[in-house]
């Protein structure tokens, strides 16, 4: 119950923020009647009531039934599931310094190891052999130019 | 028969038939990965097919569906772990098989009844989409609009336990395809200045995120799955009379897979639930079921495959993804500068035709790989999970960056995958969200060229005959799920105590 209350408020602040942004829209001599704002402050609405209802019926069935609502399995767990797409960011941030095959090895030795991996010499080789593999495929067989970093 | 010569010069002068090999044994490993569904093993895929020809590029995420559902089956079978959601009615019986020394007879049923329900799903394919498509070519602004709003309304068949919580999917969906230039009037939107996003978001990047980094994210909080044992895993082929008791559970099969594929949001899993409950009633041996079964295996394996087939009419016929699967496909489509639905068939029938050669194609190759992938899926099945994972998150990255060169690409997919945990974690469906940033733009834009056309009369929209048969469908399929859920809301008030 306390998930829909905090699913519905985080709903009515995203409305709120997506009208005034929407509001805030230049005005085009081109605009038709509907505008380029038009469309937008429609969903905007229709996100703010459906949070509202979803909302009042959290309250109404959380009333009813007292506590009980799922409850949370723990942030830590949450965290930890998060701390995926931080090993994603931080590639996005080393691969134009490292270079793709060295931010990719990083990668992969970094997620081996978050997965449960045991910290061996083998997740080292598996981390380079892998990450060499991956740029003789996508730089050298399909062509893409992949970040070069200080190499380059 | 032009179409016959279509599919073959599509097959003959594209690597359509590589592809459609390569695409099932991608699918039958994905598959046998438990927590890799067909969609993410397509969406894993996507990337790569970028500098492919069309053909071989729809070809090859097509047959990645197919290889996938009978590469679901081997995990279920061998370690009573599904590895696709459909492969979960195959546990029941399958894994009792095994128990009992019989698992490679439960592959060997798995393996053909899949191949089975594929070729039946494809003539279901071949034999609907056309009409349908030829009907939709009369569509105007008005009906496309329309057309738009009733995909939308499917949102109601794919919202699970709450439609309140799919319709705000939907809506946040329809706000993500807002971003970028407005398609009127060439106003930035939404773009805060950066001009990565004035082409908006691309739908692939949400659906990798929600679909491959979700589940990544998911992972690596779950424990590690059981190992294989591959000794007693030589798959064994049924003999005629194991044939002729496998027709009727792969008929109530095929015939469950056919309605719950073209229905949007039911998909394979409800098929394969369905198929094994309706065979166990109408067999002579029904107290043979959860006891190690082969009707058990052979119903659900049939109809999860039928849908490989029949899930792409709603999509080939009127540009409407019903299941995850269709999205990615519908992804490839997009990413190939193709618009499934009726002027598919008009722009581009080589690879409509091609696709359902591709199909036929990727129907047989999964019988032959599947006869000798076994021992590589038991070997990679039993890889630590740490390097699995591992390897899974750094061929998204690779994949992603490599569509345009773009590193802002990999940002995305790493906040659509953020988006796509929190939905799960506030139990928000995700696949109505991705039909809002497919539809959305089309909606929209439709909505406001019919509008110019009847200089701002919505009248527009019930005048023409198609767009008020499409709104009319819409608001019926609407007032069905909301009396749906009001009733589910009740039946639920009325059992708790």
């Amino acid at each position: 119950m306390r998930r829909d209350l905090v699913c519905a408020a985080l709903g009515l602040a995203l409305a709120v923020a997506y009208y005034a942004a929407a509001d805030a829209l230049p005005r085009s001599l081109l605009a038709d009647g509907v505008g380029a704002d038009g469309v937008p402050k429609l969903l905007a609405v229709a996100l703010a009531v459906l949070s509202v209802v979803i909302g009042a019926r959290s309250v109404v069935a959380g009333a009813s039934a007292a506590s009980a609502g799922s409850e949370d399995p723990g942030l830590l767990r949450h965290l930890r599931a998060l701390g995926v797409a931080a090993l994603g960011a931080a590639f996005v941030g080393l691969a134009p310094v490292l270079g793709y095959p060295l931010a990719l090895a990083l990668l992969l030795l970094a997620a081996a190891l978050y997965y449960g991996a045991a910290p061996r010499l083998q997740v080292v080789l598996y981390a380079g052999g892998t990450a060499a593999i991956l740029w003789l495929v996508f730089a050298r067989a399909l062509g893409v130019a992949m970040p070069a970093g200080f190499f380059g | 028969m032009p179409e016959l010569a279509l599919a073959w010069k599509a097959l003959a002068t594209s690597w359509a038939i590589p592809a459609a090999f390569l695409g099932v044994a991608w699918g039958i490993v994905g598959g046998a990965l438990p927590g890799i569904s067909p969609s993410i093993a397509m969406a894993l895929l996507l990337p790569f097919t970028y500098g492919m020809d069309p053909v071989a590029a729809i070809v090859m995420l097509a047959s990645v569906y197919v290889g996938a559902e009978y590469g679901g089956s081997i995990p279920a079978i061998l370690i009573r772990t599904p590895g696709t959601n459909a492969a979960a009615a195959t546990v029941l019986d399958g894994f009792e098989m095994h128990r009992q020394g019989r698992g490679g007879e439960a592959l060997g049923i798995s393996l053909v009844s899949g191949l089975v329900g594929g070729l039946f799903g494809l003539a279901v394919l071949v034999v609907a989409t056309g009409p349908l498509a030829r009907f939709a070519l009369a569509f105007t602004p008005p009906a496309y609009f329309a057309l738009g709003v009733l995909g939308l309304s499917v949102i109601a068949g794919l919202s699970g336990r709450s439609l309140l919580k799919g319709l705000l999917a939907g809506i946040l969906g329809f706000m993500i395809a807002t971003i970028g230039t407005d398609p009127v009037s060439g106003v930035a939107r939404f773009t805060f200045g950066s001009p990565d996003l004035l082409g908006g978001i691309r739908p692939i990047v949400v659906m990798v995120g929600l679909f491959a980094l979700t589940e990544l994210m998911v992972q690596v909080i779950e424990p590690a799955w059981a190992k294989a044992d591959a000794r007693s895993a030589r798959l064994k082929l049924p003999d005629w009379a194991m044939w002729k008791r496998l027709f009727r559970p792969q008929a109530i099969g095929a015939a469950i897979g056919t309605f719950e594929g073209v229905t949007p949001g039911a998909g394979g899993t409800i098929a394969a639930f369905l198929s094994y409950n309706e065979a166990r009633r109408w067999s002579k041996h029904p107290e043979e079921f959860g006891k190690g079964s082969v009707e058990g295996v052979a119903a659900p394996e049939c109809a999860n495959n039928v849908v490989t087939g029949t899930a792409l009419v709603p999509l080939l016929g009127l540009g409407i993804p019903g299941s995850n699967s269709a999205a990615i496909l519908l992804g490839g489509f997009l990413l190939h500068g193709l618009a499934p639905g009726p002027m598919l068939f008009e722009k581009s029938p080589e690879v409509v035709y091609g696709l359902y050669a591709g199909l036929l194609v990727a129907n047989v190759a999964m019988l032959a790989l599947g006869l000798v992938i076994l021992t590589p899926c038991l070997w990679l099945v039993n890889r630590p999970k740490p390097y699995l994972m591992a390897f899974i998150l750094a061929l998204v990255v690779s994949g992603i960056y490599a569509m345009e060169a773009s590193l802002f690409d990999v940002g995305l997919v790493l906040g659509a995958g953020v988006l796509g945990y929190a939905l799960r974690f506030f139990g928000i469906p995700q696949l109505p969200l991705v039909l809002g940033v497919v539809l959305g733009f089309m909606v929209e834009s439709n909505y406001r060229r019919a509008l110019v056309l009847s200089s701002g009369d919505h009248s527009i929209f019930v005048q023409d005959p198609i767009s008020l048969g499409l709104l009319v469908a819409a608001a019926a399929i609407a007032v069905f799920s909301l009396r749906r859920e009001v009733g589910g809301a009740r039946r639920e008030k009325a059992v708790s105590p």
